[in-house]
């Protein structure tokens, strides 16, 4: 089925049957990807989880358009993507900030490239590193930053070429647990405020539904769209709800889904 | 002490606790002990030179190479001689940092290119290219072209092969970053690989800069009518060892200062690379 059944017919972004294979040094084909589809609507927040390896790294590249699928296609807005484009902005697993640029210069990195840096550019991207907090910090550079902080910029980076869909691949992998759910909470307050569409991977399970409107599970190996889950926690939600019965619920049916494929992976048998 | 050194040597301001601020001497400790250390070894050239090796065919006292450097001064041959090394070693040296960079770059993005060249880069990188400098003389004779020609073919090596190093060790990361930006290849080069690999091209520049000030002597060794190559030749020739250490006190100074002057550029160029070394 190229169509998932009971979704909009025109979401803000289609993917469809979209696979990956990738050729090995010695001739041999790994498949990433096989069959994914997903719409996602506009302005709503979508997480990809599962367990390491399982290709949601290789679906969030093709998204932005910096690898093509080996099959299917995506459609923003209607129209096929081919390559990167102004319309989405990725937010890097690891912090890919420029280290000889300053937090305003890299911030400006986006818009610089494609030629729309002025006055107004300025304006916004202080507008923005104020947004993340990171106020006073303009002139400093990467290396005279915490990681949480770094991701911060990172993040301001994507937003200032005001895309209409934001990737993030495992954003805060990097971090402290406690940085981390303060992230979480900073992430969700920019969301509210910007409601961009995002498509947010992560391989933790209390992470995806707290930030989610919608959390699927991808199978590994090849990497298939197995279980869609709804959130409906109410929002604006605070960390206090990662304590309550039914996001335990949630987690726990989430776990359930792939907590084979994790045993498997680190060889532990149920 | 040598952790120390290393770290003044990278420029480094470490952290001092405001409850123990040092003095002047504290702070400048190691300055100050480099600075004493040049001060003893000359003032023993110049009692050796009194009182030990008083042979002035073999030695002679420092205050008789400032006498002999005063002179050649006064009559104007000083001039003369560092004018012509000067301009020999900033032609060639110039020409050998632009080349150097860009068949450097070239190389690090086309590889057909770097395939062609990368043999001859190792077959000569490898050979000891002054050996070369006789046949430069007869080629291009006695003006400055074959000092220039000398000069630049053993400055280009370190200077090409650090540009290509720099720019191959660009992390990929921030090039998909850039990409993901929608930069194009020229941007790419342009606003990631450059600036990442710049700090590499200093020290390059740093390293090619040493092997010149070699080329300008061994070049002007081999034939030439002035320069201070030619200086130190002729006057060990005329056993006049004041003017000899002259043109060898000369070069030495141009030495370290250029090289002083790359190495506190390499720092302010990458802080985030240093601050690193010192962790």
């Amino acid at each position: 089925m190229a169509q998932p059944a009971g979704r909009a017919v025109s979401a803000k972004l289609e993917i469809r049957r979209v696979s990956k294979w990738f050729e090995t040094g010695d001739g041999k084909v790994v498949e990433a990807l096989r069959d994914v589809s997903l719409d996602v609507d506009e302005g709503e927040f979508v997480s990809i989880v599962g367990a390491s390896g399982c290709g949601k790294t290789t679906l969030l590249r093709i998204l932005d358009g910096l690898i093509a699928p080996s099959g299917g296609e995506i459609r923003l807005d209607g129209r096929p993507i081919a390559g990167p484009g102004r319309d989405r902005a990725l937010v890097f697993q690891l912090d890919a900030l420029f280290p000889w640029r300053t937090v305003t210069d890299n911030v400006l990195f986006g818009l610089e490239v494609q030629g729309r840096v002025d006055d107004e550019a300025r304006r916004r991207a202080a507008e923005l590193i104020r947004f993340v907090g990171l106020a006073g910090f303009e002139r400093s550079y990467p290396h005279q930053l915490s990681g949480g902080m770094r991701q911060r910029v990172n993040l301001a980076r994507a937003l200032a070429v005001d895309p209409e869909v934001l990737l993030m691949d495992e954003p805060f992998a990097s971090l402290d647990a406690q940085t981390r759910e303060i992230m979480q909470a900073e992430l969700l307050r920019i969301w509210n405020a910007s409601r961009k569409t995002v498509v947010f991977i992560t391989h933790q399970i209390d992470e995806a539904i707290y930030l989610s409107d919608r959390v699927v599970v991808l199978t590994s190996r090849p990497g298939r769209l197995g279980e869609v889950l709804t959130v409906d926690l109410p929002r604006p939600r605070g960390l206090e709800i990662k304590r309550t019965a039914e996001f335990g619920e949630l987690v726990g049916r989430v776990w359930r889904r792939i907590e084979s494929e994790v045993r498997e992976s680190v060889g532990v048998p149920a | 002490m040598s952790v120390r050194s290393a770290q003044a040597d990278l420029g480094v301001a470490l952290p001092v606790p405001a409850a123990r601020q040092r003095g002047f001497v504290e702070r400048h400790r190691s300055r100050i002990r480099a600075v004493g250390s040049i001060l003893v070894v000359f003032v023993l050239w110049e009692l050796v030179g009194r009182f030990v090796v008083t042979n002035r065919l073999f030695f002679v006292p420092l205050s008789s190479v400032f006498e002999a450097g005063t002179s050649l001064w006064a009559r104007g041959q000083l001039q003369l001689h560092l004018w012509t090394s000067s301009l020999e070693f900033v032609i060639g040296f110039g020409a050998a940092a632009v080349t150097g960079i860009a068949l450097g770059a070239a190389m690090a993005v086309r590889r057909p290119l770097r395939d062609y060249l990368d043999p001859w880069v190792a077959f000569l990188y490898a050979t000891p290219t002054v050996a070369l400098a006789p046949l430069f003389i007869l080629w291009f004779k006695l003006g400055i072209e074959s000092k220039v020609a000398v000069i630049w073919l053993v400055a280009i090596f370190p200077i090409l092969l650090n540009t290509l190093t720099g720019i191959e060790a660009t992390d990929p990361d921030l090039i998909e970053a850039a990409r993901s930006f929608g930069a194009r290849p020229l941007q790419i080069f342009r606003k990631v690989m450059l600036p990442s690999a710049l700090p590499f091209i200093v020290t390059g520049v740093r390293l090619g800069l040493a092997r010149g000030l070699v080329g300008v002597v061994v070049a002007e060794f081999f034939g030439s009518k002035a320069g201070l190559g030619y200086l130190i030749l002729f006057a060990a020739g005329t056993f006049d060892m004041a003017t000899l250490f002259v043109g060898v006190l000369i070069l030495a100074l141009a030495g370290v200062i250029s090289t002083e002057a790359l190495k506190a550029l390499e720092v302010r160029l990458a802080p985030w690379r240093s601050l690193r070394a010192a962790r």
